[in-house]
């Protein structure tokens, strides 16, 4: 609850789970199309993570892992973290990932920090070194946290080059560069 | 700029750190007879012509974009010293000690008291390579770090005010990844409790 008003933390959660009800519930539809009212034990279905928290702490649903964590993201993953697209996956992957471990796959806590070390070094050498119009592919597969750490470099090294460029100090007010005219 | 969307991590611009910079002191001879001049930060002066005084670097431009004095390179922006610590950046992984605010001494320097610089092209080739041997090694101590401690010496003012939002961000990404990696067990106890409640009943009543 310490991030309850944090648009990012509340993004995350907004991610769809598989998840798979433990429980027939009265009352509610997973599907317009269907007659019946209520939920069967075992049906299937995607919910946003919020919804499938709370259920899974009351043991009415489990939560299976979703796509952007499967075996073949991993695979992915694993043989070059840097190049994966991981934006288009999940844009919270970290974020997500880590609300997601403790509730349905721990090795998903042991998959994030692996990804962010050999993605932090690419972050770091081309937010640094690359000029501008050239790394304009490589933001696109970076994460939201990501991404606020590449612009964190990338402005902050603009600012440096603005700086040391120079340029006039002292910035002159606009009416000061207008002639006066005479006084009639 | 870089840290403003993120309240939490405030930054001083490039101009704010130059602004800081201009305190250094620095070595002028006057050309001209003044009384000494008293300011908050302190007291400078007597000018008298051709004897040399110590004064701020904003005082020294300020007196030098008026052609009132004539400012002494300082002792590290000489070709042999700036040769050097070149040389010793290179060789070694350690940062050579120079002054805190180098950059930004220097840039000022360049752009007011060029006539004032002996070999003023080698001085700036020397200092701009400097940087970037420096700003080279920067970039390999960040690739190396993890959420445990950071030990760097020598760093001046621009070089950590560069990197600030970077480092900031990534050390704070660090830090949350190690935690959940040795402690998963902790978060989870803190999610269920919620559950405990709900759960007890339920095991009461199996045995029945």
């Amino acid at each position: 609850m310490e991030n309850y008003n944090e648009i990012d933390d509340i993004l995350a959660e907004e991610e769809f789970v598989p998840v798979v009800f433990q429980k027939a519930i009265n009352g509610v539809k997973i599907d317009e199309s269907t007659e019946k009212g209520y939920i069967e034990q075992g049906s299937k279905t995607e919910l946003p993570f919020w919804l499938a928290r709370e259920l899974h702490m009351r043991q009415a649903a489990s939560i299976s892992v979703p796509a952007c964590f499967n075996q073949k993201t991993r695979l992915e993953i694993q043989a070059d973290a840097a190049c994966v697209d991981l934006r288009s996956r999940c844009p919270y992957f970290y974020e997500f990932g880590s609300k997601l471990a403790p509730l349905c796959d721990k090795t998903i806590g042991l998959l994030l920090p692996y990804a962010f070390r050999i993605r932090y070094k690419e972050i770091l050498h081309k937010a640094h070194t690359i000029a501008f119009a050239a790394a304009s592919k490589f933001p696109t597969l970076l994460t939201t946290e990501e991404t606020s750490l590449y612009e964190a470099a990338q402005s902050s090294m603009a600012a440096f080059k603005k700086w040391r460029a120079g340029g006039p100090r002292l910035q002159r007010a606009s009416i000061l560069g207008r002639k006066r005219k005479p006084a009639e | 700029m870089a840290g403003q969307s993120d309240s939490t991590m405030s930054l001083f611009s490039s101009e704010e750190i130059e602004f800081m910079a201009e305190d250094e002191m620095t070595e002028i001879v006057p050309n001209l007879r003044m009384d000494s001049l008293n300011f908050i930060c302190g007291d400078y002066g007597p000018f008298l012509p051709q004897l040399a005084a110590q004064v701020p670097l904003w005082l020294a431009l300020a007196l030098k974009k008026r052609g009132k004095c004539t400012i002494r390179l300082p002792q590290w922006m000489s070709v042999e010293n700036l040769t050097r610590v070149l040389e010793a950046e290179r060789d070694s992984h350690a940062f050579q000690p120079l002054p805190f605010h180098y950059i930004e001494i220097s840039r000022l320097l360049f752009d007011h008291a060029r006539e004032d610089i002996p070999d003023m092209y080698m001085v700036r080739s020397l200092v701009e390579d400097i940087r970037d041997v420096r700003f080279h090694k920067v970039e390999t101590n960040l690739e190396k770090f993890t959420a445990s401690t950071v030990t760097w010496k020598n760093m001046s003012a621009m070089e950590v005010n560069v990197i600030r939002a970077f480092a900031g961000r990534a050390l704070q990404a660090f830090y949350k990844h190690d935690n959940e990696q040795q402690t998963p067990d902790t978060d989870r106890a803190l999610d269920k409790q919620p559950q405990i409640p709900t759960d007890r009943p339920k095991r009461n009543l199996k045995p029945r």
